[in-house]
C-alpha cells in the first residue's frame, strides 16, 4: 500500500471544492486520489445573504430565542447546545415536546462549509436547513407566520431588522438568513486545532502518536477515501451497514416518530408497511441502491460532539474506529469500501489521537445572548 | 319614521349577508344567496337526527378528550371545549395552544350538528365538520399538530386500532382524515335534551312561564329577534354586523394581537398590520361590505355558555339584551328597541327556556401508548 501525500497549496479561496492538492490513495490496486486534509479556507458566504455584524448579532440571538418554536420550548439552541459541542449529547435527539425525534442532533459547527444540510443531505444551505428545523413536527414544530408575527410585537427585534434588512417588520424568511449568517461564525478556530498548526508548518503540534494516526488515517486505515478535504468529509453517501437505533423496538415515541417519517417523506405504501431500519438518503432519491446511506459527516471537533453516527451509536471516537476495523457494520447493503481493517490496540489508539488533534484545544463557547424583553401591544 | 317590522329588519339582513363565494387554502367557504326569505321566519323545535355510527361515535369521544391530539400533549379538544363549561371554555376569549392567546371566544358545541356555518366568522360550511376539526387540530393556536404524526400516534394506541376497524371495516387502520371524521361525529351527538321551548313548540302549553310567553312574543314581535336568531337552533347561519364593542384584551394583551393578526396574513388580508379591531368575515371574503360581520349563533343552551358574543364581552344575558335595546354598538346594522325593563326581563326569560338538561359525558380513561411490532406498520 502506498500512499503519496501531496503537498497543499493553502490558497485563500472561498469555495471547499477548489481547494487545491490531492492525497493518492491505493487499494485493491487500484489508484485514487483524494483532496488532502487541510485548514478550512474562509467561510463561503453566499452573496444573497452577506454577512455584518449586526445581522450576526441578530442571529445570534434568534438561534436562542424560545420564542421560535411551537409552544416557546425549543429553540435552535434547545438541541445545539454550546457545551455540548452544540449538538444535544444524547444519541438521538430530544425533539419537540409530545415526541422523540428520530436521528442524533449534528454539531453546528463548521457546518457553514456543508452544501448537503441534514444526515440525508436533503437541503444544501443553511438557510434551508434553519427553517426545516425550527418547522419540522419533530423539531422545533414551529408555524412560519406565528413565529413571524411573535418577531412584529418584540421592539427590540422590530428595530434589528429594521436596521439590518431597512424594512418595517420582521420576515421569517430572513429571520433564517440572520440565522444562518450567525452560524458562519460558528466554526474552528484554526490556531486552536492542532491538525490545522502542523498544516501550516508547526511539525511539533502534533504529538508522535498523532502523525502515526495520520499515517494511519490516510493509509492503513482508509478513512481519507470519505473523510477528506479541509472539512474531513466528502460530502457524498455511504452505507455502513449501521445497525438500527435499539430503542426503536423498545420506545413508544421513537416508533410513532419511524413511521410518521416513512409517511411524511412519502415512500410508497409497501415501504411504509415494513419500514424497519432509517432509510437515508432513499428518502430522496426513492432509488433502492440508496437505502441506508448517509452523508459523511466532518470529522473535526468531534472530540466534543459525541455520540457519533447518524444514530447516536457509539458514544466514544475509540468505539467508532473499533467498528471501522472491524469492516463496519452487519447490514448487506454496506459500501464495498469497507472491509476488516486489521488494526492493532495501537494503530487504533494513534487513529483516535490522531482525529482528536482536528479538534480545537479548549471547545467554542459562545455565552448567551441577552434576549430581547416581552412582546408589547401595537401602537 | 317608520320602526323596522321584524320581516323588515329580516330582509335588510339578509340582503347584507351576501357574501361571494370564495376559496380558500382549498377550503370552501360557504356562499349565502341574497334572498329575503319566502315567509316570515320563525323559531322551530329540534329535528330528530339520524343517529351517526355507534363506533365512529366512540372512538370520536376517546380522542375528543385525548391531549396527544395536540402537537406538545398541552390540550385537548376538551380543553376549550369543556363539558362542563357548557362545551365552551367559560372565559371570554378563548386560550388556544400553549404558548399562544387567541382573540376570539371559544364557542359552544352544544348542536353543533345543526349548524349551517362554522367558526365565529362562519368561514366554513356546516356539512364540512371534517374541515373544521382538521383546522382545531392543526391550526397553530389551537393545537399545533401535524396530522400526520396524530396519526401514527393512534396507531401506537391498541384500543384505537380495534375501534378503527370496528367503526371502518377489517384491515382499516388509523388515517388522518379519518381522525378528523370521528371527531365531528363525537360532536354531532352533543345536542339539547329537554329544553322547555322544545316542549312548547310540540303543544305543551305548561313548558314555558307566562313571562317567557310574554318574552317569546317580544322575540317574534317588537323585539324582532327572530329576524337572525330563527329556525331549529335559533340562528340563520348568516353574517350580521351588529357592532359588538372589541374586548379590550384583544389589543392590551398582545399575545392575542399576535394570533389575530396572523389570523389576517394567513388569510391574505391587505394591508393587515394597520388592523387593530376585529374585522370579522373581511378577512376572509375581503369584501368590505363583509367588515365587522359575524354569524349568527345559536341561541340554545344560553344557561350553560357564558360569556356571550364573539368575544365574550358580555358575561350575562340582561347584558346582551341591553346591547341589543340601544340598538347594537357602533358602526351596527340596527336600531333600538325602546324596551320597557320588564319587556326585558321577558326576553331573558324567554332566552333562558331554550337551555336544557346538558348531555351527561362522561371523559374517558384515555388508553395508552404500546409497544407494537417494530417494521410491522
Amino acid at each position: 500500500m502506498t500512499l503519496r501525500p501531496n503537498v497543499c497549496k493553502t490558497v485563500a479561496v472561498a469555495a471547499i471544492a477548489t481547494v487545491a492538492g490531492s492525497v493518492a490513495f491505493a487499494a485493491s490496486g487500484t489508484k485514487e486520489t483524494h483532496p488532502p486534509l487541510a485548514p478550512l479556507p474562509p467561510v463561503p458566504i453566499p452573496v444573497d445573504n452577506p454577512m455584518t455584524p449586526e445581522k450576526i448579532e441578530l442571529g445570534k440571538k434568534l438561534f436562542w430565542d424560545y420564542r421560535l418554536s411551537g409552544d416557546n420550548s425549543t429553540p435552535c439552541v434547545s438541541c445545539h447546545f454550546p457545551a455540548l459541542g452544540w449538538g444535544d449529547n444524547s444519541p438521538i435527539s430530544r425533539g419537540y415536546p409530545g415526541t422523540k425525534h428520530w436521528r442524533n442532533s449534528q454539531t453546528i459547527l463548521n457546518s457553514a462549509y456543508y452544501n448537503k444540510l441534514f444526515w440525508e443531505g436533503n437541503v444544501t444551505s443553511l438557510e434551508g436547513q434553519a427553517p426545516a428545523a425550527a418547522e419540522g413536527a419533530v423539531a422545533g414544530n414551529g408555524d412560519t407566520a406565528m413565529m413571524e408575527m411573535r418577531l412584529r410585537f418584540i421592539p427590540e427585534y422590530v428595530e434589528a431588522f429594521k436596521k439590518v434588512y431597512g424594512i418595517d417588520w420582521p420576515r421569517m424568511n430572513q429571520a433564517y438568513q440572520a440565522i444562518a449568517a450567525y452560524q458562519r461564525t460558528v466554526v474552528s478556530d484554526a490556531a486552536k486545532v492542532p491538525f490545522d498548526r502542523f498544516a501550516k508548518g508547526d511539525k511539533s503540534a502534533l504529538t508522535d502518536a498523532q502523525k502515526r494516526g495520520k499515517a494511519l488515517f490516510e493509509g492503513k486505515a482508509g478513512c481519507i477515501r470519505c473523510h477528506n478535504g479541509p472539512l474531513a468529509s466528502n460530502q457524498e453517501y455511504y452505507s455502513l451497514g449501521l445497525p438500527e437505533y435499539p430503542e426503536f423496538k423498545s420506545d413508544e415515541l421513537y416508533q410513532i416518530t419511524h413511521r410518521w417519517e416513512q409517511y411524511q417523506k412519502g415512500v410508497p405504501e409497501a415501504v411504509y408497511r415494513t419500514a424497519d431500519r432509517d432509510m437515508g438518503l432513499y428518502y430522496q432519491t426513492m432509488n433502492p441502491a440508496d437505502i441506508g446511506k448517509f452523508r459523511v459527516p466532518s470529522l473535526r471537533e468531534t472530540k466534543y460532539t459525541a455520540p457519533y453516527m447518524h444514530n447516536g451509536l457509539f458514544t466514544t471516537l475509540a468505539e467508532v474506529v473499533d467498528f471501522y476495523d472491524k469492516g463496519a457494520g452487519p447490514l448487506p447493503d454496506k459500501s464495498p469500501l469497507l472491509k476488516p481493517l486489521g488494526l492493532t490496540a495501537a494503530e487504533k489508539a494513534d487513529l483516535v489521537a490522531f482525529v482528536e488533534s482536528l479538534s480545537m484545544d479548549e471547545p467554542l463557547i459562545h455565552e448567551d445572548p441577552k434576549l430581547p424583553g416581552d412582546y408589547q401591544p401595537l401602537k | 319614521m317608520k320602526h323596522p317590522t321584524p320581516r323588515r329588519l329580516a330582509a335588510a339582513m339578509a340582503s347584507m349577508g351576501m357574501a361571494a363565494g370564495v376559496l380558500l387554502g382549498g377550503l370552501a367557504v360557504e356562499a349565502i344567496a341574497a334572498e329575503a326569505p319566502a315567509a316570515a321566519p320563525d323559531i322551530a323545535p329540534l329535528p330528530e337526527l339520524k343517529p351517526g355510527k355507534e363506533a365512529m361515535i366512540e372512538l370520536g369521544k376517546y380522542l375528543f378528550f385525548d391531549t396527544r391530539l395536540s402537537g406538545d400533549w398541552g390540550v385537548s379538544c376538551a380543553s376549550c371545549h369543556d363539558p362542563a363549561k357548557g362545551w365552551g371554555d367559560g372565559a371570554p376569549l378563548s386560550k388556544g395552544y400553549p404558548s399562544t392567546e387567541y382573540f376570539r371566544n371559544s364557542p359552544t358545541l352544544f348542536n353543533t350538528a345543526h349548524k349551517k356555518t362554522f367558526l365565529w366568522d362562519g368561514r366554513l360550511a356546516g356539512n364540512d365538520m371534517g374541515t373544521l376539526v382538521r383546522d382545531m387540530i392543526t391550526e397553530a393556536h389551537t393545537m399545533n399538530a401535524d396530522g400526520r404524526i396524530v396519526q401514527e400516534r393512534m396507531k401506537q394506541v391498541p384500543e384505537y386500532v380495534a375501534l378503527w376497524e370496528k367503526a371502518f371495516g377489517a384491515g382499516k387502520d388509523p388515517y388522518g382524515p379519518s381522525t378528523f371524521n370521528v371527531v365531528g361525529e363525537f360532536v354531532k351527538t352533543l345536542n339539547s335534551q329537554n329544553a322547555p321551548i322544545d316542549k312548547y313548540l310540540k303543544g305543551d302549553e305548561s313548558a314555558l312561564s307566562a313571562e317567557a310567553k310574554e318574552g317569546l312574543a317580544l322575540f317574534r314581535g317588537k323585539a324582532g329577534c327572530v329576524a337572525c336568531h330563527n329556525g331549529p337552533i335559533l340562528s340563520d347561519g348568516k353574517r350580521h354586523r351588529t357592532g359588538v364593542p372589541e374586548h379590550p384584551d384583544v389589543l392590551g394583551n398582545p399575545l392575542r394581537t399576535i394570533t389575530l393578526l396572523r389570523h389576517y396574513a394567513t388569510s391574505g388580508m391587505p394591508n393587515y398590520m394597520n388592523a387593530r379591531t376585529d374585522v370579522g368575515f373581511y378577512a376572509i371574503s375581503k369584501d368590505p361590505a363583509d367588515m365587522g360581520r359575524f354569524a349568527t349563533p345559536s341561541l340554545r343552551e344560553l344557561k350553560h355558555t357564558a360569556p356571550y358574543m364573539h368575544n365574550g364581552v358580555f358575561a350575562t344575558l340582561p347584558a346582551v339584551v341591553d346591547f341589543y335595546d340601544k340598538g347594537g354598538g357602533q358602526g351596527g346594522a340596527l336600531k333600538p328597541l325602546n324596551l320597557s325593563d320588564a319587556e326585558k326581563a321577558s326576553l331573558v326569560a324567554f332566552l333562558e327556556s331554550l337551555s336544557g338538561d346538558p348531555p351527561s359525558v362522561q371523559a374517558p380513561k384515555i388508553p395508552d401508548f404500546k409497544l407494537r411490532e417494530f417494521g410491522k406498520n
